[in-house]
């Protein structure tokens, strides 16, 4: 077991970092239609040694860089938000549905790709109507999706009831430290899961290591759950995303920059998150604490209790405008968790 | 009976190690086997004339808070661990973390309240004062993610108990009372002591994933409304008139053969009882009838008033016969 | 296939309680299966053999919403609890079967005002069951505490459209019924009648755990809309063919299914619809999530007034879902 003592980051891993999170956010794969998502993730596995992937029935990606020791598996979901054609109206105007909780307002004034049958893409703009026509009691509200309705400018014959869509940004780097684009809820955590492997490849470690880039969180976890159920692994850690930079009353303020938050709560295995802590502390790595005094509303609620009981952890990396188009993440926060979980992983977790 | 040390003890949600440590210290030499699992569970089981598995089930978690953050001033700010209702907590002494320190929630003066005393207090305006005014030195002594317990001191005579955790260490105290009695056990009989079961009926699922129990029965401590405010039409049970036994409760109709065998052995017996009559709340009885291939479920409750809350009260026959009902089943072989 | 919907209807029995239908339903499949099997929570399970390896799921509930009888008071009014999504606007007005009796369903108002609040917020404090008797042991005798009953509401043929209470879900299990009667299947068929649906997907948490099918499929009703005024959003039309599911708020369906279950309606010249429900979900959301995960999918029946005592749905649906899950079973590269 080799550890691992460099804390800097190559600056050309970086830019390939940054280049995987833009083609991430730029795929479409909403839940339950991950498929393209899956496919790029595992071209980009493949291209590290030692690795074993497959997908299994449901869709979920599974690797495995195999070890004798103890069994830890990571999961990050890899599924977004979206949205589906419900019903036409006349013209061109589409009555729509989401996946997963969506505040209107993120919708208003957007584009939107709409994955048509034939495997092409719509454009459909969802507008809001000029205040000259508005009264006073209308300007008031936001509308709820009842209210709300896509204008298909492009591909608007090739629609149909059921067809899938998504935000229509395109992802870029904000600044020299911070990235933006769709999906980074969880697309951040799945570059992430990549940079480890990355990192591992330049180790021997007895630990039988999972990466699992699981299937629609957004739809009760089934994609974690059933993998988690396969498994069974000793140990599962879940990457996910939280609210950062954000004041919540009688709550810790989570920061981008600052490293992963630990979350904390029944649904954490308490030794593994002291193991977890004090490495942290060893190498270095700035953490932050989360409280959950319930379920988390990530996949660890049900990974938990899966087959007779399996011990959790969950870390999130703080992510700003959450479920908007254009969320905004910190580099540093992936090189820091990534730096903390392979050196955790490799040692078993202790 | 156990009832006064049992609800004494802090067992909030994810932090139960203190009344399973308890219960072991109790029981461990008069079962034929015990486990724990990952999330906490306490499975102990004694062998009966038959194979097949009976699964009772109580759970030691209580409702609670979570330090979620110190504030400045060196007070501490809190999440709700369970369903507790916000109306109750005020002026109450807690205990916080694995060293209890000790703190009460205050509030701001009825004098000061700009006549709004009747609105609820909201999880925000909520804050444990443990005597220290700055944010380092509280660091020092309770840290965010430690549990926060009632602690409140149960009164008990020969015929009302008063004190917190009702909600279910009533059934704890049962099943101790059921292994430390020589029952003639028909079943082998498995003994569950769960862990969250008021975070979403968290943890008798997966201890039922172990035992693969043929049947299962919780037991629980429940809902009554018996008092001069609340109609006597939309009563759940009455203190003094026996355990309850449920037909149905959220998510799960109890399984028809294990209901009438209860009803009749119960009626057998001649003591008082009455069937549960509202349906709202659910228990682990949901989440291990659909554990597995599916395991038939029952639910026997002792009535207790004002549970989620840090003072309830139970009635000792009501235990009484309770523990006399749960005896009796034991011997029996589960027939139409 | 109507006189076997209105048997199926008209049965009372409800989640928890499912004895008599499943006992209808057996006697009107046990000529035609190779197998079957009760489970320990009352699932009945039946199959098919067929040539293939593959096993195919197809899953209907028994269950329907009822209500049990919490408390009798003085003058023998029963006081009710719901079993399933019953509302109470749903029950005042209707009448309520028990086991031996019927009874009609009240409202409190002891004023004027009472009276309108409690019509505009209803809830089960303000209603009661009038089983005509006068006092309690008298009402006792004849519904004793903790006793199930179920709307008690006729069988109406209209044609094309038929009317009943429990088309949710007994026209899936008639469909079911059907299927597995004209089926001569390539695939290894399962057919699971389950339980306790209504109560939050009880029997369909367990049933497909022992089977571990290539494909489930549930067949249940879904919503409407169209209806004056009708929910704007969605585009589910009676008539118009059997509904595949693309997602409702319990579950997304896998998109293989429902791009194979297009595929075969196309091929085939069956009428079909695709679905998205924005309320409600049904046991595809339990069986998907069964173990190590079974890719699943609904078929719907559209029906208006669900959860009311009179359901509403067209009998072309139900043929071409018939027509759909046969081709479904009998094509062999169809899973």
């Amino acid at each position: 077991m080799i550890e691992l003592i460099d804390n800097k980051i190559d600056k050309e891993v970086k830019v390939e970092l940054i280049e995987i999170l833009k083609r991430l956010s730029s795929l479409d794969g909403p839940s339950g239609y991950e498929r393209e998502v899956i496919k790029y993730i595992k071209e980009e596995v493949e291209k590290i040694p030692n690795t074993k992937s497959q997908i299994d029935r449901l869709g979920n990606l599974i690797v495995r860089k195999e070890g004798t020791g103890k069994k830890i598996a990571l999961f990050a979901h890899s599924d977004e938000i979206g949205f589906v054609l419900t019903k036409k109206e006349y013209g061109n105007y589409w009555r729509f549905s989401t996946f997963g909780g969506i505040d209107p307002k993120a919708v208003i004034s957007q584009r939107f790709r709409i994955h048509t049958k034939d495997g092409g893409i719509a454009i459909g703009v969802v507008g809001m109507l000029e205040p000259h026509l508005q009264t006073e009691e209308t300007k008031a509200k936001v509308p709820s999706f009842d209210y709300l309705f896509l204008d298909i400018v492009e591909g608007g014959e090739k629609v149909s009831i059921g067809d899938i869509g998504v935000f229509s940004s395109e992802p870029f780097l904000l600044s020299e430290k911070y990235f933006t684009g769709k999906a980074l809820d969880n697309r951040v955590s799945c570059v992430t899961l990549l940079y480890i492997l990355e990192l591992l490849s330049t180790f021997i470690h007895t630990t039988d290591i999972y990466f699992v880039f699981s299937i629609r969180e957004e739809d009760g976890s089934s994609g974690a759950k059933t993998v988690a159920y396969n498994l069974k692994p000793d140990l599962a850690i879940v990457l996910d995303v939280t609210h950062g930079d954000v004041e919540i009353p009688s709550y810790p303020k989570i920061e981008t920059g600052k490293g992963p938050a630990l979350d904390i709560g029944p649904v954490i295995n308490y030794e593994y998150l002291e193991k977890l802590r004090k490495l942290a502390e060893k190498i270095s790595v700035s953490y932050q604490i989360e409280p959950t005094g319930g379920v988390s509303y990530t996949d660890t609620d049900a990974i938990q209790i899966t087959r007779g009981g399996i011990p959790t952890l969950l870390v999130s990396l703080p992510l700003r405008y959450m479920h908007t188009p254009y969320e905004v993440v910190n580099i540093k926060d992936i090189e820091e968790t990534g730096r903390l979980l392979s050196s955790f992983v490799t040692r078993g977790g202790e | 009976m156990y009832l006064k040390e049992l609800t004494e003890l802090n067992g909030v949600s994810g932090y139960e190690k203190k009344v399973k440590e308890f219960i072991k210290e109790k029981i461990k030499s008069k079962v034929s086997g015990l486990e724990e699992d990952t999330l906490g569970n306490l499975i102990v089981w004694k062998k009966g004339k038959d194979n097949k598995r009976l699964m009772l089930c109580a759970h030691m978690d209580e409702v609670g808070f979570m330090v979620s953050n110190i504030e400045e001033d060196g007070r501490l700010s809190v999440m709700p661990m369970g369903g507790i209702d916000l109306r109750t907590v005020i002026g109450k002494r807690v205990l916080i973390g694995e060293k209890e320190v000790p703190g009460v929630i205050g509030y701001k003066a009825i004098h000061l309240q700009k006549g709004d005393q009747l609105s609820p207090p909201s999880i925000e305006n909520l804050k444990i004062d443990i005597g220290i005014t700055k944010k380092s030195e509280a660091e020092n002594k309770v840290k965010v993610g430690d549990f926060i317990a009632f602690s409140t001191e149960s009164v008990i005579n020969s015929e009302w108990i008063a004190g917190k955790a009702l909600d279910d260490r009533g059934g704890c105290s049962i099943l101790i009372d059921l292994i430390e009695n020589d029952i003639d056990l028909f079943y082998e009989t498995y003994f569950v002591f769960s862990v969250q079961e008021e975070l979403g009926l968290r943890g008798a699922g997966i201890a039922a994933e172990r035992i693969k129990p043929d049947f299962a029965i919780v037991i629980e401590t429940t809902t009554s409304g018996d008092n001069p405010e609340f109609p006597e039409s939309r009563r759940s049970t009455e203190l003094g008139k026996g355990p309850a036994i449920s037909s149905a409760h959220s998510g799960y109709v109890i399984d028809e053969v294990l209901f009438n065998w209860i009803l009749s052995n119960t009626k057998e017996l001649g003591i008082p009882y009455q069937i549960k009559r509202r349906t709202v709340g659910g228990t682990d009885a949901r989440r291990i009838a659909t554990t597995l291939g599916g395991i038939p479920s029952a639910v026997i409750s002792i009535p207790a008033r004002y549970i989620h809350s840090p003072l309830s009260v139970m009635n000792l026959k009501d235990y009484e016969n309770t523990l006399r009902l749960i005896a009796k089943l034991l011997t029996k072989e589960v027939k139409e | 296939m109507k006189e076997l919907i209105k048997k199926l209807t008209q049965t009372s029995a409800p989640s928890g309680r499912e004895s008599k239908i499943r006992e209808i339903i057996f006697e009107e499949v046990k000529d035609f299966i190779d197998g079957y099997e009760v489970d320990r929570l009352g699932n009945l399970i039946v199959w098919k053999k067929g040539k293939s390896s593959q096993k195919l799921l197809l899953e209907a509930h028994m269950d329907e919403i009822g209500v049990i009888a919490a408390y009798i008071d003085e003058k023998g009014f029963i006081r009710i609890e719901a079993v399933g999504g019953v509302s109470p606007y749903n029950l005042l007005g209707s009448r309520i079967i028990f086991q031996n009796i019927e009874g009609v369903v009240g409202i409190e108002g002891e004023t004027t005002e009472d009276l309108q609040k409690n019509m505009r917020e209803l809830n089960f404090d303000k209603i009661f069951v009038d089983i005509g008797v006068e006092d309690r042991e008298k009402a006792e005798e004849l519904v004793p505490l903790g006793s199930f009953g179920v709307y008690s509401a006729s069988f109406t043929d209209l044609g094309k459209r038929l009317v009943s209470k429990s088309m949710d879900d007994r026209i899936g299990c008639a469909i079911l019924i059907e299927a597995l009667k004209k089926m001569n299947p390539y695939h290894n068929v399962y057919g699971a009648f389950s339980v306790q649906e209504e109560m939050g997907l009880v029997g369909a948490s367990v049933v497909a755990f022992n089977i571990d099918p290539d494909i489930a499929i549930a067949i249940d009703v879904t919503g409407w809309s169209d209806t004056p005024k009708g929910p704007k959003r969605m585009s589910i039309e009676l008539g118009k063919g059997p509904c595949i599911k693309v997602k409702d708020s319990a579950s997304i369906s896998d998109r293989r299914v429902v791009e194979r279950l297009r595929e075969l309606a196309e091929k085939n010249g069956i009428p079909y619809q695709l679905e998205i429900l924005l309320h409600g979900g049904t046991d595809a959301a339990a069986i998907q999530r069964t173990a190590s995960g079974i890719v699943s999918g609904t078929l719907s029946i559209p029906c208006r007034y669900v959860h009311s005592p009179h359901e509403m749905i067209d009998i072309d649906d139900v043929e071409n879902a018939v027509r759909l899950l046969q081709v479904l079973a009998e094509e062999p590269n169809a899973l």
